[in-house]
Parts: C-alpha cells; sequence; structure tokens
C-alpha cells in the first residue's frame, strides 16, 4: 500500500474525532455558549464507554451511556455558565479538569486494557478502486458521523431550529423579545454538545484505538475546539478541516516511513500551526470575523 | 483568584507543619525506613511504572515492616513533581525512587538539600554521593529480539514506532537492526518517532503506517500501552516491546519482551542506604546485573535460530560479546565503530546516529 492510500484510508477514522466533538461544539457556540470542556468531556465518554464494551455491553450502549455521561457532564457546566452566569471561560475550564479527573478516578482498575473495535463496512463497488479505494472501508461509526456532519449542515441552513440557535447566539435580548427562551435553548445546546464529545471519546477509545489509557485523549478535545474557530463557525469548513487535521496527522507518520525529506517534528505540528495561520486571518479581518462569528459568544445572559 | 492564592497559602502552611513535625520526631530513632517511588504515568498491568513498581516487591519482601513504601503516580514532570518528591522527603521517606527523566532537577536539589536522604533516578545523568542514575542496558535485549525478527520476517523489512529520537531510544533501535542483519544481511528497518510519550492513538497509527509499507515484525520502543502490540496481532505481524511482557494482548503474534526487573538494583540500594555505605554511581545495568532479560518468547522462531540466540545471550552475560563490536557503518556509510573495536558505555548512552540498514533518516 502506497503512502497516499494509507493516508486516504485512515484520514476519515482519524478525522471522526475531532469532527464528532468538533460539530457538537458547533452547536453550542453557534448558541453563544463557549464550552472548552471539551477534552474533560471527551476523556469522560471515552472512559464509560470502554467499560460498558469491556464488561459484554457491545457498542451500541456503550455510545449511548457515553452521550449520557457527556451530557451530564456538559449539564454541570451548563448550570455555571447558564444557571448561576459564572464566567464562561473558567467554567469551562474547571469542567473539563473535572472530566479529566473523573476519568482518571474511573479508569483506575481498567488501565491498558484492551476490547475489540469495530469491523469495517465497504461501499461495494467503490472499494475496490484502486489508492481511492480505502476510503469507502470504514466503520459505521464513520459513515453515521458523515450523516450528522450533513444534518448539522442542513438544520443550520434550512430548519427553523438553526434560525432559532443563531438568533439566541447573535442577538439573545432581541430573541428574547420575540418570545424564545433563551436559557433553555442554550441548556439545550450546551447538552447537545456535552453528548457529541462524550461520543467522540467512545470512538476514540473502543473504536478507533480500543484501549483504555489515563490521558488517551491526548489533546484531540483542544483540537476540536480550535477545529470551530479553524471552521469559521460553518459546518462544511469544519468537516475539511476535520480531514484536514486527521490527513496530516497520518502524514506526520507516512512521511518517516516513506522517507520524505521533511522533519517529523515539523509535520507533527503542523496543525497547530494551520490553526494559529487561521486564527490570525480571520481575527485580523473584522469583516470576516463579523459575517461567521458569533456576536454574543462566551457573553453571560440573564433577564 | 482569591481562592487559589487562600488554596496555595494552606497547602504551603500544611507543608511547613508536616515539616516541623518531623523536625521534631526526627530524633526518635527505629522508624520504618520510608521508600517513596515517584512515577511518570497511571500504574498499570503493564509498561514503565509497573515494572518500576514491580521492583520494589522484593525489598517489600525482603524487609517486610522495617520499610514502608509510598507510591506516587501519574506525576506529572515540571514543579508539581518538586512539590509532591519534597513532600515526599519532608514526610519522612528517606529513599527517593524518581521514575523519570524530567524529574532529574528537582530530585538532585532534594539530594543536595539533605544529605541523609538517598535518590535513585531513573535515565538521567546526574551524580551525587546520594545520587545514582540509573537505566537499563536495552539494546542487549533488542539485539537478541532482532535475530529472532529477522529470522520470522517474510518481507525483509523490519519497523519500530518509537517515542523521541533521544540516544536511549536511538540505540534500541540500532541493536535491534544489527541482530537482524547478523540473521539477514539485507534486512531494513523503518522507524517512525512518534514524538510523544503517551497517544496510544497516534501509535496505533504509525504501527499500521508500517506493516502498510511491508514491515512484518514490529518493535514498540518505549510505548507505556500496548496500542502497538494489540494492533500488530489484529494485522498478524509480530511485535515485541520493552519493560513489562505484553503477550496478553497478542496471543499468537508475541514475539517477547526485553524485560527489566529493577529488583537487584533497588535492593542493593536499600542495603546500602541502610548499611550507611550508599554510594552514588551511574548505574547502567543489563542482561549481567540480571536487571534486562528477555522473556516470552515467541514459539515460532526456528530453532536453529532460538540456539544462536541463547548462545549469544550466554555471551552477553559473560561480557565476551557486546552488540556495538566493530566494524559498524553509520547509516551515512562513514565509520561507527572500527573493527574489532567496540563502544563503551559512555559512547552508548550518548549515540546519536543510525547504523547503516536503519532507511528513516534521523530527525535533526
Amino acid at each position: 500500500m502506497s503512502g497516499m492510500s494509507f493516508i486516504l484510508a485512515g484520514m476519515l477514522a482519524a478525522a471522526t474525532p475531532f469532527l464528532l466533538a468538533a460539530l457538537g461544539e458547533l452547536v453550542v457556540e453557534r448558541a453563544g455558549v463557549l464550552n472548552l470542556g471539551l477534552e474533560g468531556i471527551m476523556a469522560l465518554g471515552a472512559v464509560v464507554a470502554f467499560i460498558v464494551v469491556y464488561h459484554g455491553g457491545g457498542h451500541p450502549a456503550a455510545f449511548a451511556v457515553a452521550a449520557l455521561a457527556g451530557c451530564a457532564l456538559s449539564l454541570v457546566f451548563g448550570f455555571l455558565a447558564l444557571g448561576v452566569r459564572a464566567n464562561q471561560v473558567a467554567a469551562g475550564l474547571a469542567v473539563g479538569i473535572l472530566g479529566q479527573g473523573l476519568s482518571s478516578l474511573i479508569g483506575n482498575s481498567y488501565e491498558s486494557l484492551t476490547v475489540t473495535g469495530l469491523a469495517k463496512w465497504a461501499v461495494p463497488g467503490l472499494a475496490d478502486l484502486p489508492v481511492v479505494g480505502g476510503l469507502f472501508v470504514q466503520d459505521i461509526v464513520v459513515w453515521l458521523s458523515l450523516l450528522a456532519t450533513a444534518a448539522i449542515w442542513g438544520m443550520f441552513r434550512f430548519s427553523k431550529l438553526g434560525l432559532i440557535l443563531r438568533a439566541v447566539g447573535e442577538n439573545p435580548q432581541a430573541a428574547r423579545a420575540i418570545g424564545y427562551r433563551v436559557i433553555a435553548i442554550r441548556y439545550g445546546a450546551v447538552a447537545f454538545g456535552g453528548a457529541m464529545a462524550g461520543l467522540a471519546g467512545a470512538y476514540a477509545s473502543t473504536v478507533y484505538t480500543p484501549l483504555w489509557a489515563d490521558g488517551m485523549i491526548a489533546g484531540r478535545g483542544w483540537i476540536a475546539l480550535a477545529l470551530v474557530v479553524f471552521g469559521t463557525w460553518l459546518t462544511g469548513r469544519i468537516f475539511f478541516g476535520a480531514l484536514l487535521f486527521g490527513a496530516v496527522s497520518l502524514a506526520s507518520l507516512v512521511a518517516q516511513t516513506e522517507g520524505w525529506a521533511v522533519p517529523s517534528q515539523l509535520l507533527s505540528s503542523l496543525p497547530y500551526i494551520v490553526t494559529i495561520i487561521v486564527l490570525g486571518i480571520i481575527t485580523s479581518n473584522k469583516r470576516l470575523l463579523k459575517v461567521n462569528g458569533v456576536a454574543s459568544l462566551g457573553e453571560p445572559f440573564g433577564p | 483568584m482569591n481562592m487559589i492564592a487562600r488554596r496555595t497559602f494552606l497547602q504551603t502552611s500544611a507543608l511547613a507543619a508536616v515539616a516541623a513535625a518531623i523536625g521534631a520526631r526526627g530524633a526518635s530513632a527505629q522508624e520504618p525506613l520510608g521508600i517513596a517511588l515517584v512515577l511518570p504515568s497511571p500504574l498499570g498491568d503493564v509498561g514503565w511504572s509497573h515494572t518500576l513498581a514491580a521492583g520494589l516487591d522484593p525489598v517489600k519482601a525482603a524487609y517486610g515492616d522495617a520499610v514502608k513504601i509510598t507510591l506516587l503516580e501519574n506525576i506529572a514532570e515540571g514543579p508539581d513533581a518538586d512539590r509532591i518528591m519534597n513532600k515526599a522527603v519532608a514526610d519522612g521517606n528517606k529513599v527517593l525512587i524518581a521514575g523519570s527523566f524530567g524529574y532529574q532537577n528537582g530530585a538532585m536539589q532534594i539530594a543536595k538539600r539533605d544529605p541523609s536522604v538517598t535518590v535513585l533516578h531513573a535515565s538521567g545523568f546526574m551524580v551525587a554521593p546520594n545520587f545514582s542514575p540509573f537505566a537499563a542496558k536495552y539494546f542487549q535485549g533488542t539485539y537478541l529480539l532482532g535475530m529472532a525478527a529477522a529470522a520470522l520476517s517474510k518481507t525483509g523489512k523490519l519497523g519500530s514506532v518509537s517515542a523521541f529520537a533521544i540516544p536511549e531510544l536511538i540505540t534500541s533501535v540500532n541493536a535491534f537492526t544489527l541482530g537482524a542483519q547478523a540473521v539477514n544481511p539485507d534486512v531494513e528497518v523503518s522507524v517512525v518517532w512518534v514524538n510523544t510519550w503517551f497517544d496510544p492513538a497516534k501509535e496505533q497509527e504509525a504501527a499500521k503506517a508500517l506493516i502498510a509499507q511491508g514491515c512484518d515484525v514490529i518493535f514498540s520502543n518505549a510505548q507505556d500501552t500496548p496500542s502497538v502490540i494489540a494492533a500488530c496481532e489484529e494485522a498478524g505481524v509480530y511485535a515485541f516491546n520493552l519493560n513489562s511482557s505484553m503477550k496478553s494482548y497478542a496471543p499468537t503474534r508475541y514475539l517477547g519482551c526485553v524485560a527489566t526487573d529493577w529488583s537487584p538494583f533497588f535492593k542493593a540500594s536499600v542495603d546500602a542506604h541502610l548499611a550507611g555505605n550508599f554510594v552514588g554511581a551511574n548505574a547502567f545495568l543489563g542482561v549481567a546485573d540480571q536487571v534486562v532479560e528477555v522473556v516470552d518468547w515467541s514459539p515460532d522462531i526456528p530453532a536453529d535460530i532460538m540456539a544462536r540466540i541463547t548462545e549469544t545471550e550466554a555471551k552477553i552475560a559473560d561480557g565476551s560479546f557486546t552488540p556495538f563490536t566493530g566494524p559498524i557503518t553509520k547509516a551515512d556509510d562513514s565509520e561507527g565503530v572500527a573493527a574489532g573495536a567496540s563502544m563503551g558505555d559512555a559512547e552508548i548512552v550518548a549515540m546519536d546516529w543510525h547504523v547503516k540498514g536503519v532507511v528513516t533518516p534521523l530527525p535533526q
């Protein structure tokens, strides 16, 4: 297998944890709330899903439990940020640290155990293509997360719910004035974001790398957060950003096996460098920021 | 902000109180000897931290209630580790085992400040009268596994997933390559440096990338989780690792384990500490010291190769052979070790070049 086909075959799976978490965070941020606790919520989702699979509960139950756990932890953040209107940055960081602590506590006796991942499902016909064939052999979660991407894109573009979420994020006072329950809607968004982060963690610990080790999320929650900004709060761009991150992370490995004349350290840090550049561009371009940014992001709202 | 300042204050005053109590108690004799082991990662069933902790079991067995062992796991390198090590010593521990390279400066400060404390430090280079760095000669074991790998490989391509390009890991890869060449001179070794000590997902992807390139034996170099081993079992290629056996993760494809047993060193150091004649020195320990041993050999290794391996192992143990014996050519075709010469410990611990046969360029 050539390096290129290896990257093509693996990048969707590599991108899935980023993608799921970033899509959830997109909904949260679109509603005007900044949840920085993704890393911890993913870790909690990862450990509970792993435990369910390890004890024979199966993957569907594991993903459900991870979504619930993520939901529950994000509602703790929701209570702090929305209920008592604490500073969202501080509340998010605190919940993130709580999640990481909880995950190492719960996972303590499961350290370094392994489970079996999910079988891959191939698209008939396309899977046999040369070079790109591997792209069409993926596990079910990857296919479902592609569907989720399309669903969230459609939700923001065509549905009333999408409009309401955006209204709540752009101008909560106005949204409230026309009768929407801003806080309740934001709670809903936060819960959804938490559930998605839980699923992202579950994918990481039971499918992508089917083992539990404390700290295995290894910064993927932070990359997901960066992806939302990288994608300027647009679903399509976040999707391509996640793919790019997945591809680059594999490229840094393939570069070495293929002997490309690129330093591996540079490739390892490439996703972060690209994020910084994009952040620089969009924050220096006021027009871009105004068009796509969320006006009330991170601001506490209360009657 | 207020809360944080308050908490720091409380911690500091608690520490001061503990220190004062210890000072007052110091005069009384016949307390059990406190041994504190500080570990960089969670204490799992396998891996580096597990091996260090297991090395203290014979000490506990030998001294019973005369020693009191404290395990401090998952301590990040940096200021936090310094604080925790200081607290461990303030709590009365007299033997401090600092289980990670990054604890070096903090541990050395403790050793200098309090000569009554004996410090053992993993994989460092600093030495003091009461401070011994210790490291394992993994290369002796990886050489033997290289011989086995070359015998079992069908493609003649071997791979290694390695953490960082530092001398300790480079040495292991080089010896692995030399051992493989002793069986099959045409063998090629590819290395993926993942540039992280801990990212199971990335390690697993690296293993898959090597397998996709045709490597059919993978050396998991300094990975604390079974990520690489499990991926190799799934892909049907042989794999081996360092420190503690991961055979249960690869029942059919486990080539062997370069196991480390620190108990002879820990026991000797505690003995010396109690006798009052501990002298800090660089402890670079291998097969001859019974610290390094290859265990769980795969039953698939052909009998004639296994006989050669056993013979080589005996020669390494009695000192009549070392893997880094010339002539060795560097990857850039210059001379590494002249014919007839062999590298000393000081050269080995500073090795920053690949031997010929490692096809991946070394990151600069």
